[in-house]
């Protein structure tokens, strides 16, 4: 089996920041996040070996706020002098397994069903993923039960913490392309892999959708709704949820437009031209984000948006927890 | 606080028997020890399930504003800093006194679930305090302003060192120093908007960062943007603040918007005062800056 030895992890992550931008999980001040190496002067705390960072390298493949075209008012014409396609080759190293899934759950959205997004599809093209397999999951964690494998995350290179070393797996051709490039910084060893520690919180997700497709006008998404404030933070922070919306700025007869994230929980979301809105109610978005997640994705994709990082349920100013929204949506008998 | 939670616990019940009120607003445990989140009960069964304890934080004086339109009678529960929250709303002409029963609890000083969530998470990040809350720390008035019963023994206020020592210290940078201490903090908010959801303060029926024809703010992630976000925000906050710090408690990245909060405090009590949002309700009596008055001063503008 191939390894590498811890002592080299930042030697590669060096190496690696010369010709791509690196994102690696590591602590910043009072947060921990995807930061790109080459960013991190100084102090840079790595958090491989920690749970997960607090925000999800979502910002790599789909930035905040990304610039789509400029546009030009002349006298008589109206033009589009530039369009910005981002072509620089990217890293995202160390990657747990349900952050992971939320990039599939991208590449299905952004990639598939009859519609490519050019802006996406150019960054995903530039990305190479380095997952970083998870055998100790936290007390939040619930990815087993949303059908992801946590040793197996989707992506071009796998390493598997084994102590002293990772051990190294190359799982695609891109992968195995990459993993030649260092092939000097990793060694042969017979290894076994540690084993994966019990998840606090599992349970049988099987007949979810089944279920929320009778209970649009269920009388529990009130109650359920009830102590969400519709702050945002929960869609913001999680790995998987990819609304935005499109916008612009001018400034006389120049300006560009640009997307930036959105977020169903906010009114503004389905706001109409004319005036209406469909989701008047805060309990209409509560339920919106709910129904896209755990019912609307699967319809589609065949598998739920949430991938089970526990993210939005550390967040919740109010304490809603998917899990206990899931559990409660299988104790539901009646249905409406 | 066993006590409270009990007698909390008789009077929904004799509430919601004698048709006083339509729904009341306490807290309940939620599946972590820590978890406390807010409550809403309609059913005297559903009673048992409220509870008062160390992590009872959030002020739920927000949640009024989901029954403006309604004619439901509400009951809740506030602590001393929340009660100012219910004077801010009466103030503004956004609920009915009659419509309210207001048990207020006096208040020892509460933890934050939120920081407990994220040491347990397993998350990277360094380590947050989990005793008093940071608001505490600050707190002048821990005893409730308005309540119809009042519960618990009466607290002395938990603020200690000198008031606005952290203000003082910006206000002495000089001002590139102070601007780039602004632009780097404000930089980092990822403009979700929680801080404004979840303040009682903000009860305008369509917020002008939400208005799009015109679209006053632009909803860049980028320096402009959230200066412009902050400092429009600042500006509404002023004499209306009740210093709940719950902006500062659901900030997803840490933006330590209590300190802004805590100038316009100053600043209010300094140019318009002696005045300080929230502390008294008189029924009619308008706050500074509600109403124009020949006298203010101007000669900051
Ligand atoms: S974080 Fe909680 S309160 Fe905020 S929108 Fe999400 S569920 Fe609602
Ligand atoms: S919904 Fe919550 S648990 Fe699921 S992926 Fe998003 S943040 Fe993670
Ligand atoms: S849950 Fe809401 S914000 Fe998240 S992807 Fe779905 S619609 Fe968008
Ligand atoms: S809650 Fe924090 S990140 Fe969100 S808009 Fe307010 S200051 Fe910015
Ligand atoms: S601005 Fe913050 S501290 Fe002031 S009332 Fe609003 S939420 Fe409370």
């Amino acid at each position: 089996m191939q390894v590498i030895d811890k002592n080299k992890i930042v030697p590669l992550l060096d190496r690696l920041s010369k010709q791509s931008e690196v994102f690696v999980p590591t602590v910043k001040g009072s947060e921990s996040g995807f930061y790109s190496w080459n960013s991190l002067n100084g102090a840079k705390e790595i958090a491989l070996e920690a749970l997960n960072v607090y925000h999800s390298p979502k910002n790599v493949l789909f930035p905040q706020t990304e610039r789509m075209y400029s546009i030009e008012q002349g006298k008589q014409v109206f033009s589009i002098p530039d369009t910005f396609q981002d072509e620089k080759s990217r890293i995202i190293f160390g990657i747990r397994a349900c952050d992971a899934k939320a990039i599939t759950c991208f590449d299905d959205v952004f990639l598939t069903h009859g519609y490519e997004d050019s802006f996406y599809a150019t960054r995903r093209k530039n990305t190479i993923i380095i997952g970083n397999a998870c055998y100790q999951p936290g007390a939040n964690c619930f990815c087993s039960s949303m059908g992801i494998n946590p040793v197996q995350p989707d992506a071009d290179v796998v390493i598997h913490d084994a102590g002293t070393v990772y051990a190294w797996e190359a799982i695609t051709v891109t992968g195995q392309q990459f993993t030649e490039q260092v092939q000097d910084l990793l060694e042969e060893k017979d290894l076994g892999l540690p084993q994966l520690k019990p998840f606090s919180t599992e349970f049988d997700y099987d007949g979810v959708v089944e279920k929320l497709q009778g209970m649009f006008d269920h009388e529990i998404w009130h109650e359920l709704a009830e102590p969400c404030m519709n702050c945002g933070t929960c869609t913001y922070m999680c790995p998987s949820c990819h609304c935005f919306d499109i916008q612009v700025k001018i400034w006389g007869d120049k300006g560009y437009r640009f997307r930036c994230w959105d977020s169903c929980m906010y009114t503004e979301y389905t706001a109409e031209a004319g005036g209406g809105n469909p989701r008047p109610d805060s309990q209409d978005r509560f339920r919106n984000r709910f129904l896209h997640k755990l019912e609307f994705f699967t319809e589609r994709y065949d598998y739920p948006l949430c991938t089970g990082c526990g993210r939005c349920i550390s967040v919740c100013p109010n304490g809603i927890n998917i899990i206990d929204i899931i559990k409660r949506i299988k104790e539901v008998d009646k249905i409406v | 606080m066993t006590d409270i939670t009990l007698k909390i616990r008789e009077i929904a019940t004799r509430l919601l028997q004698s048709d006083q009120v339509d729904v009341f607003v306490g807290w309940e445990k939620g599946p972590q020890e820590y978890q406390t989140r807010p409550f809403f009960v309609r059913r005297v069964e559903d009673v048992e399930k409220l509870v008062f304890n160390e992590y009872s934080i959030h002020n739920l004086t927000n949640y009024l504003l989901k029954y403006r339109d309604s004619t439901d009678r509400v009951g809740l529960v506030v602590k001393g800093c929340d009660s100012r929250g219910i004077v801010r709303l009466l103030q503004d002409n956004q609920f009915k006194r009659n419509r309210l029963y207001i048990v207020g609890v006096c208040c020892p000083g509460i933890k934050d679930p939120l920081k407990i969530a994220k040491n347990q998470s397993g998350l990277a990040c360094p380590p947050n305090n989990e005793e008093i809350a940071d608001k505490c720390t600050r707190c002048l008035v821990p005893n409730p302003i308005i309540y119809d019963e009042l519960l618990g023994e009466s607290q002395e206020p938990h603020n200690s060192g000198e008031r606005f020592s952290e203000i003082k210290t910006i206000e002495n940078m000089d001002p590139n120093q102070r601007y780039q201490f602004f632009e780097d903090t404000l930089t980092q908010c990822i403009r979700c908007y929680a801080c404004r959801q979840v303040c009682v303060a903000c009860n305008c029926r369509t917020c002008i960062f939400d208005e799009m024809k015109p679209q006053w703010v632009g909803r860049e992630n980028s320096t402009t943007d959230n200066m412009m976000y902050h400092l429009v925000k600042a500006m509404h906050m002023a004499g209306r603040c009740i210093e709940c710090g719950e902006c500062e408690r659901v900030c997803p990245v840490n933006i330590p918007l209590m300190l802004i909060n805590s100038k316009l405090v100053k600043d209010m009590d300094h140019f318009f005062g002696s005045y300080e949002a929230g502390m008294e309700y008189v029924e009619g009596q308008k706050p500074p800056l509600s109403v124009y008055n020949p006298d203010d001063p101007d000669d900051f503008i």
